[in-house]
């Protein structure tokens, strides 16, 4: 992610949304001190500081992400087709794991969420490529690439 | 915010290039060539120009806009 291989339109987008989170920030930030000086606490300091930024951070990269800002015109795309597969191979894993767990309980004897975590990856993944392939067609507005 | 650029799009299509051929030779995203086309963003100067050696068409060809061509 350098800035440096964005192309002049993505800078502009970027510069422009990162001006407006900084202002966001600040304000988020003095109304946290307000709400301080009246006494509604409701995080203890610095995690309320903390859960700002990490909260300003998250909504700048998912607009940049969301504008088409994030990577540059010479960044190499990520196979699709890799990461479904992986991410079907993880689903399948899942109910392989889900299914001996419940039907051979003596093959499995550690009762582990190894099935809750690769349906949690697998169900996350699935979200990710299809918010990707949406912000892929907004931005490229009915044309392939 | 402007209107499309026609003129460009129409330059494109003679040199039979895509949007995404003329972004490679630019050197910038196929998004902004779109954006460019469709008149969501301007371009500066110095791309202005490399568009335009990319399709053989002078500034007045492509970005000039009179009243015939507005």
């Amino acid at each position: 992610m350098r800035k440096g291989q964005l192309d002049e339109m993505q800078r502009q987008i970027r510069d422009r949304i990162g001006n407006q989170m900084f202002i966001l920030m600040s304000y988020l930030l003095l109304l946290d001190i307000g709400l301080y000086g009246f006494g509604f606490r409701w995080l203890s300091y610095p995690m309320n500081v903390f859960v700002i930024m990490i909260g300003c951070m998250c909504y700048y990269l998912a607009r940049i992400i969301w504008q088409g800002a994030y990577a540059g015109p010479n960044a190499k795309r990520t196979g699709l087709k890799v990461v479904i597969i992986n991410t079907v191979t993880a689903l399948i894993a899942a109910l392989i794991v889900w299914f001996v767990n419940n039907h051979y309980p003596a093959a499995s004897p550690d009762d582990s969420n190894g099935a809750m975590v690769l349906f949690i990856f697998g169900g996350v993944a699935l979200i990710i490529i299809s918010v990707v392939s949406l912000c892929r067609r907004r931005n490229n507005k009915g044309q392939d690439d | 915010m402007v209107g499309k650029n026609l003129s460009l799009k129409s330059a494109r299509a003679a040199k039979d290039m895509s949007q995404k051929e003329l972004a490679d030779v630019v050197g910038v995203t196929r998004q902004t060539i779109n954006a460019i086309e469709s008149g969501d963003y301007n371009p500066s100067i110095n791309l202005c120009i490399a568009i335009c050696k990319a399709l053989g068409k002078t500034l007045n060809d492509l970005f000039w806009e009179d009243d015939d061509n507005a």
